[in-house]
């Protein structure tokens, strides 16, 4: 029955199904994930000792511009995990793959913490700038939003006795939630936002020093990857644990069996 | 450095939680695949 | 198969209808999404009494410190370009006010037309130089802080290889 509907399936399902058979995962995330962690760390590290020590100071901000460098890439990544979770939850919704279902579970606390740190850096650059810590403004208030979200799908996914009912109600939530994506990044286009617009466009020439643009960059891809790694580690770790409890299971299933037949 | 505090203090948060979180995912992942190993040894060396 | 399209265009079509039905509750609200309004829109209607957020650029040679009984006041213009709203304030302003900076103030507009405000904040732009750019640009008269925003960021190499390459000493 597997062979027949994998034989009607398009192309595209094809290679989806070979990268989702966990021991597949497994064995490819372990050779990726070195890949991963050590650029991760020699680029973060980097980048941050650049940024702090030998990037130049902003004209206005003085040295308060060094937050950006941890501000920034943090901002990125929690769109960027929210959008990969909404693609585990599409995943998981149209094509039930388990696979999609475990990475979905553990983007959402690794979001989440992201997101917060996004915030909590954005608040200690606000206070000497601003001359404040925290604004409702559209883009605050969106991040905010963000967060929630994150927060609801890790608090739904778990809610369920049957954990198939939570990966289907967070799937939901997640792609719900997706619309805040645009929101967020076009905030400070569409409304007075206190918050200034971005400064590195697909569209124009940067608004920011070549001198502080580059560690900005080298923080991002850094951070990038560490959020990749630490998303990819978690989620082996699961599929462990799913195939530990399986194992567990038909174990205690056999010994029941056997104890009743004798 | 003007407003110091506030710098280090955002690039401790920073540095910290990514540090938290990939500790404990790498500790996870040990503890199951130290399980794993105990309880189904044949399958798992044929996969690593 | 059948099921997997069917769930793929439920899909798709419930995510079309929420993302229009987002766009029109954003467009309806919209004028409560605004963190603040500027002159002209403060000058078009009458918001005399309501509290409200004004913004826009500190005038140029438009403020002084009045220090009248104690706490020290300050008083200044805040403009878009076509219309200015005079503001006074007491209170600690923040580090990165001057003139020709974009500015937020929390307040109320007086009978007299006079903004009353409680708190000032300053809004940072998009753009991030080192000082020397800035001074350089500002001494090659090709940057007016107060005037209007700087040149393209690509264009700000050129007086920083006029500075640097200046021997030292």
């Amino acid at each position: 029955m597997d062979a027949r509907s994998s034989a009607a399936s398009p192309r595209s399902g094809h290679v989806l199904h070979r990268f989702a058979n966990p021991g597949q995962f497994l064995r490819l995330s372990g050779r990726v994930l070195p890949w991963l962690y050590w650029p991760g760390v020699l680029l973060t590290a980097g980048a941050l000792i650049w940024g702090v020590f030998f990037a130049p100071s902003d004209w206005q901000q003085g040295d308060t511009v060094r937050i950006m460098y941890v501000h920034v890439p943090f901002a990125w990544l929690a769109s960027a995990g929210y959008f990969s979770l909404a693609v585990c939850s599409f995943i998981s919704l149209v094509w039930r793959h388990p696979l999609a279902d475990l990475a979905a579970v553990e983007l959402g606390p690794v979001g989440a913490a992201f997101t917060a740190v996004c915030l909590a850096t954005g608040s200690l650059w606000g206070k000497p700038t601003w001359g404040a810590w925290w604004v409702w403004d559209a883009r605050l208030t969106s991040v905010f939003v963000l967060l929630l979200l994150y927060l609801g799908h890790i608090a739904l996914v778990r809610a369920f006795d049957d954990p198939t009912r939570g990966y289907r109600a967070g799937a939901i939530l997640a792609l719900v939630g997706v619309i805040n994506l645009p929101i967020i990044k076009f905030s400070v286009d569409w409304w007075n936002t206190l918050h200034q617009p971005a400064s590195i466009g697909l569209t124009g020439a940067p608004t920011i020093a070549s001198s502080m643009l580059w560690p900005l960059l080298f923080s991002a891809i850094g951070f990038t990857l560490l959020f990749a790694a630490i998303v990819v580690t978690r989620t082996r770790a699961a599929v462990m644990e799913r195939r530990i409890r399986g194992l567990l299971m038909a174990k205690a299933s056999s010994a029941s069996e056997q104890e009743a037949l004798s | 450095m003007t407003h110091l505090p506030f710098i280090v203090a955002a690039y401790v948060i920073a540095i910290g939680t990514p540090l938290i979180l990939a500790t404990d995912a790498v500790f996870r992942a040990r503890r199951a695949q130290r399980r794993l190993d105990a309880i189904d040894p044949r399958r798992n060396r044929g996969e690593t | 198969m059948t099921r997997k399209h069917k769930r793929l265009v439920l899909i798709l079509a419930c995510g079309l209808g929420l993302g229009s039905a987002a766009a029109l509750t954003l467009t309806a609200f919209s004028d409560n999404l605004v963190y603040f309004v500027s002159p002209t829109d403060l000058a078009k209607s009458d918001h005399t009494g309501r509290q409200l957020r004004l913004g826009g650029l500190v005038e140029q040679g438009t403020v002084e410190r009045t220090s009248a009984t104690g706490s020290a006041g300050v008083r200044f213009k805040v403009t878009d370009g076509s219309a200015d709203v005079p503001v006074v304030y007491k209170g600690i302003l923040p580090d990165l006010f001057r003139e020709g900076q974009g500015v937020i103030v929390l307040g109320t507009r007086e009978p007299d037309g006079v903004f009353r405000a409680s708190e000032v904040l300053a809004k940072h732009d998009e753009t991030y130089m080192p000082k020397e750019v800035a001074d350089a640009l500002k001494k090659s008269g090709r940057w007016n802080p107060g005037a209007g925003p700087p040149p393209p960021a690509s264009t700000w190499n050129e007086p920083i290889k006029q500075v640097t390459g200046q021997p030292p000493g």
